[in-house]
């Protein structure tokens, strides 16, 4: 009844959610950076296992490069430490 | 802490509960293995070689630069929009260009190990091949313009990690140039989009009457220089030092 390929994309999904919520989580932002490129790595294999190589292409760059050293460069000119509450 | 806990459960469980109703149980009618009439011509027409084919066994990539090329095409426009509105903000004419590379001048030359360099080296020469594979090869196989091109950036930014900016500046990647390529690439894809116009008195971007494939191909390198360097231009103009920026502007106001 249940395909393996689709276990397997369900299993990916679950554990991009959870680096997600880490991600949300994290008061460091360089580390919250490094969990949600975790995040994008899973979904990147998700997209594989629904057999949509060019995203998967696209998506690993943009996600993994490009998205973090914005990120940095934007955490670079401000604060590392998330603070309140 | 505990509601967070809780709610991010839940989340998880209506959301495995959904991908199971639609997976498996097909609710929404997305499941089958049957084709649409849409998805048939798009299979039946992009490597017929006749009609309104687009010289390609590459579905994707016909689909995203000839079936619905002008979405393709005004996206472009619209990174080009974002990378000109981000320069604009972050403007600096070109005596502030000249006090920004002195100020940088002075920053203490900091150098990463030797082991991370060699590695950057060995890396990125694998990237940029694989990227220029990506892209070259986008109307035979998964892969495109904008996906070559953003690998390509990563290359860069790879570089610009291991060898500082300023070597790279050095070496010629200035932001004149990187934004000049960037016009190239843009011109190559506008040339490409009018030439069925032109040449052969077709429409706008009915690339299927030029001869074989030219048409995907030219987009595709086009579209390669275009997102390289777009995203290279917002990377030297980003990676400049906050403490630089705020010198110079109050040198503006003196």
């Amino acid at each position: 009844m249940i395909e393996l390929h689709l276990l397997i994309l369900a299993i990916v999904v679950s554990f991009g959610f959870v680096f997600s919520y880490l991600a949300m989580k994290e008061h460091d932002l360089l580390k919250a950076l490094a969990l949600s490129s975790v995040q994008s790595t899973f979904f990147a294999l998700g997209f594989y296992i629904l057999a949509a190589p060019d995203i998967v292409l696209a998506y690993l760059a943009i996600a993994v490069g490009a998205y973090t050293a914005l990120v940095i460069l934007a955490i670079s000119k401000t604060e590392r430490y998330e603070v309140g509450e | 802490m505990k509601r967070d806990v809780v709610v991010a459960v839940s989340f998880l469980l209506a959301f495995l509960f959904i991908a199971y109703a639609v997976a498996s149980k097909n609710v929404l009618g997305l499941g089958g293995t049957d084709l649409r009439p849409l998805g048939e011509f798009y299979l039946s027409h992009a490597f017929a070689h006749e009609g309104l084919t687009s010289h390609s066994p590459e579905v994707v990539t016909a689909i995203v630069w000839n079936y619905r090329g002008f979405d393709t095409l005004f996206e472009t426009f619209v990174f080009f929009l974002a990378i000109m509105g981000a320069l604009s903000v972050l403007r600096l004419d070109e005596e502030q260009l000249k006090q920004a590379r002195e100020l940088e001048a002075t920053m203490p030359h900091r150098q990463m190990d030797l082991i991370v360099r060699a590695t950057t080296k060995l890396v990125v020469v694998m990237i940029v091949s694989i990227s220029a594979s990506i892209a070259l090869h986008g109307h035979l196989t998964p892969g495109g313009g904008f996906q070559g091109g953003s690998a390509m950036a990563v290359a860069a930014l790879l570089l610009f990690v291991a060898f500082s900016k300023f070597t790279l500046e050095r070496k010629g990647l200035t932001l004149g140039h990187t934004i000049s390529a960037y016009a190239l690439g843009l011109a190559l894809i506008l040339a490409t989009v009018l030439a069925p116009v032109f040449l052969y008195g077709g429409r706008v971007l009915q690339i299927n009457l030029l001869p074989g494939e030219t048409g995907l191909f030219n987009l595709d390198v086009g579209e390669y220089t275009a997102v390289t360097f777009g995203f290279l231009t917002i990377f030297l103009i980003l990676g400049i030092p906050e403490w630089i920026f705020k010198v110079v502007l109050r040198r503006e106001l003196k």
